[in-house]
């Protein structure tokens, strides 16, 4: 699929539709490995009666870690495995798996709220924006996501606007 | 440079904060790729990375957002707080380079006891000082460390 009027009008027949997804538990397992794997050293991410001793209930993520997971489920058997190695994208609602191609285009993160382990959390993501743009290399769709991580009890955590281009 | 020594720098805008280094490898990307379950083959597969046109595995978007966070918390020291993070990936960095990232103070705004206080970072590769990543970031701190203890050098 190239860059055409149907991919335009299906993505924006996409545009304002809310997609909510229940990505789990936050586990301070997922914490402290996230923590490690960055070079963190701050105590927060991985001791708990540090973080006690600071007011929160458990080791507290890193801001970025609700954006940085890819995939918060099991993952696809092999044979649904596209050749880059990911599975056809869940979290860009419109895109179409094959055909074109998808680049980041940069993200805003606003962390509203420390995300403690234990949160049980909801991600909402709606596509604010389709634009067009040429590009030195033809047509290209600028998108704009906008994605609300939750808590439990309905608390925004996060929010992140995400710019993606299509070619 | 420890989290003291950053709350004793100078709050002013137009300063620049004390550089970072992060020398990041293969063993760093793939447990980031496997803590995020990022199975995409750029970030572990050479050859398929030479067949898209780049000469090795790339650092993840998202390590390199990581880097810049953690930049921004020590800065922001135990009584700080980091409200948000907006990047802007524009050049690949190799897994084993080393990545700098800087800031400059842009804006800081005063709110009773705490202060805004805006950073725009720059990410450069040790190799060749090319730009990867520019970002802009609100950091939120005590008011009192405007008053700046500000001459003070490391302990």
């Amino acid at each position: 699929m190239a860059i055409d009027g149907a991919l335009i009008a299906g993505l924006q027949a996409q545009v304002g539709v809310e997609h909510v997804e229940l990505l789990g538990e936050i586990s301070a397992e997922l914490i402290g490995r996230y923590a490690a794997a960055v070079g963190e050293s701050n105590p927060l991410y991985s001791d708990a009666a540090y973080a006690r001793s600071r007011g929160y209930a458990d080791v507290v993520a890193p801001p970025n870690l609700l954006a940085a997971v890819i995939n918060w489920g099991p993952g696809a058997p092999y044979d649904r495995l596209r050749d880059d190695g990911t599975e056809a994208e869940k979290h860009l609602p419109g895109v179409p798996s094959h055909g074109v191609r998808v680049m980041g285009g940069g993200e805003e993160m606003t962390f509203t709220r420390p995300v403690v382990a234990g949160a049980v959390v909801t991600r909402s993501t709606v596509l604010a924006e389709v634009g067009e743009r040429s590009g030195t290399q033809g047509p290209m769709l600028v998108l704009r996501y906008s994605d609300h991580y939750r808590d439990g009890a309905g608390a925004v955590l996060m929010e992140s606007v995400r710019t993606v281009l299509l070619r | 440079m420890s989290a003291s020594e950053h709350e004793r720098a100078p709050v002013d805008v137009g300063s620049t904060l004390a550089a970072m280094s992060q020398a990041t490898s293969k063993v760093q990307v793939f447990r980031y790729s496997a803590a995020t379950w990022n199975t995409h083959r750029i970030h572990y597969d050479k050859d398929y990375a030479v067949a898209e046109g780049y000469p090795d595995v790339l650092v993840q978007s998202h390590l390199h957002g990581a880097l810049l966070a953690r930049y921004c918390t020590d800065w922001a020291g135990e009584e700080g707080r980091l409200i948000s993070l907006g990047l802007r990936v524009r050049r690949f960095a190799l897994a084993g380079e080393t990545l700098n990232v800087v800031a400059v103070i842009s804006a800081v705004a005063l709110a009773g006891e705490r202060a805004r206080v805006t950073l725009d970072l720059t990410e450069t590769r040790g190799s060749d000082g090319e730009v990867c990543v520019t970002a802009s970031a609100s950091v939120e701190i005590p008011a009192g460390r405007l008053a700046g203890d500000a001459g003070g050098g490391p302990a």
